[in-house]
């Protein structure tokens, strides 16, 4: 029996550091079972490697994937991005979200739109919007409104900042429950926030302080740990005396 | 063998306040008025229009009286087939390497995908029935030429990728950028196409075929070869 590591019907790298090349499941040795491989694992022949560097993560019974961040965003389906527009063309509105390749975003796609009302985003317009159609040949394809056709805050995001992050804070921001400095900082301000998973972010909130505080409180989140995310928001807060 | 003196006439306007005197000069050239193993060039003498029909590869020139070649090649005589009623031979240019195929309406091409778009693929052509070109032409299969039945439902994602082969139809020369192709027919579509893990793959049905590495089913427009 081999005890590489990697080579078992069990692996043994779940929750560690992968880089690519390590071999995570051998398939000659498991019989009749069926694994679901989620982003950055690939299957070559009998083994199941890995394609992108970071954690290897398994989801009981059957679900391995690789979680890792990144600074440029790879499209996929059902992913909410915040992008700019860069042009208006005849039939859709050319948007970059930070993709190897520009988004479309239909000039019907929104709720309620015909060709009468078409919206008048100009260059530069910040916009809420979700992937419908991601493969790596094409163009990806936006949509404003939900998949039964609401708006659903889908569209343009007005007034606020935006800054850009990596693509695994953006990850931590929207996961449940609510991340520790999301919370922290609610307590005491009101703010809202749009998070895309192209790793970008806007904040918006009633007085320009506040939109600084919650900027760098955000930014600084990244590598803290629940706890120290909480102690850094507070303190924050009780520099600018908002306790 | 009979040696053709041919004399070519340049008018030069002579510089003088008074009427435009004419200088001819006179070019005396030795042409072999048959079938050789010397190489003809464009522009060269063939024969008289009398005597000759233009064939492919020569021309008339302009005053009507003397054929000429176009191409660079050996020329070739055809008697005139009997029964017609012009008697002259035809001359034409043969052996002449600079035509590769072109392709024309109604010809089946091989080509290969290059870049596929929402409502077009784009494809080079590699082969026009059966013979290598010798150049680059750029084809796109549109979207309502991918398939007969259902045209707008099509989608070009599942029809093709870049890098597949495929046979189509030339429909049309198409605009200045491309040709128009077609793969509406059954035997027309993807002939040969690679996995995402680089296996050439084996046709299913129609509509998909199948890695022999992984046995994932990649959906493409598939041709039906016998």
């Amino acid at each position: 029996m081999d005890v590489d590591t990697g080579n078992m019907t069990q692996t043994n790298l779940v929750d560690k550091v992968v880089v690519p090349g390590d071999v995570v499941l051998d398939l000659t040795k498991m019989e009749n079972q069926t694994i679901k491989l989620g982003s950055g694992l690939h299957q070559d022949c009998d083994y199941i490697s890995v394609m992108q560097a970071g954690k290897l993560r398994l989801s009981k019974p059957n679900k391995y994937w690789v979680e890792s961040s990144q600074k440029r965003y790879v499209p996929r389906l059902e992913d909410t991005v915040l992008g700019i527009v860069v042009e208006h063309r005849s039939d859709n509105f050319l948007v970059d979200i930070k993709a190897p390749n520009l988004a479309f975003l239909p000039v019907l796609a929104f709720e309620g739109g015909t060709r009468r009302n078409i919206p008048k985003f100009e260059t530069g317009t910040l916009i809420y919007a979700r992937v419908v159609k991601a493969n790596g040949i094409m163009n990806p394809e936006l949509s404003c409104t939900d998949a039964s056709g609401k708006a659903a805050e889908f569209g343009q995001l007005k007034n606020g900042y935006m800054f850009e992050t990596s693509t695994g804070l953006a990850r931590m921001l929207l996961s449940s429950p609510t991340c520790p400095v999301l919370e922290a900082l609610g307590k005491k301000i009101s703010f809202e926030t749009a998070v895309g998973l192209n790793g970008r972010v806007w904040v918006n909130a009633s007085s320009p302080d506040d939109v600084i505080l919650v900027s760098n409180a955000i930014m600084r989140s990244e590598f803290l740990s629940g706890t120290q995310q909480r102690i850094m928001a507070e303190k924050l807060l009780e520099r600018l005396q908002k306790s | 063998m009979h040696v053709r003196r041919e004399v070519i006439h340049i008018h030069l306007p002579r510089r003088s306040t008074s009427k435009c005197d004419m200088v001819g000069m006179v070019i005396e050239r030795d042409s072999v008025g048959e079938e050789g193993d010397d190489v003809v060039t464009p522009g060269e003498f063939l024969g008289e229009a009398t005597e000759f029909i233009a064939g492919k590869g020569a021309y008339v020139s302009p005053n009507g009286r003397s054929v000429r070649a176009c191409l660079t090649g050996r020329r070739k005589v055809t008697a005139a087939p009997p029964g017609s009623h012009d008697n002259r031979s035809t001359i034409e240019i043969v052996g002449h390497k600079a035509h590769g195929a072109v392709p024309q309406p109604g010809s089946i091409v091989i080509a290969r995908v290059t870049k596929v778009m929402a409502r077009n693929a784009s494809a080079d052509i590699m082969c026009v029935d059966s013979k290598a070109v010798k150049e680059k032409f750029s084809g796109i299969i549109r979207q309502q030429d991918v398939r007969a039945t259902e045209i707008d439902k099509v989608d070009m994602y599942q029809s093709f990728r870049p890098g597949d082969i495929v046979r189509a139809l030339v429909l049309s020369l198409g605009d200045a950028r491309a040709y128009y192709l077609s793969t509406a027919k059954n035997e027309l579509g993807v002939v040969s196409a690679q996995s995402i893990s680089g296996g050439t793959m084996v046709p299913i049905s129609w509509t998909e075929m199948q890695c022999p590495l992984t046995g994932q089913i990649e959906q493409r427009k598939v041709a039906k070869v016998d």
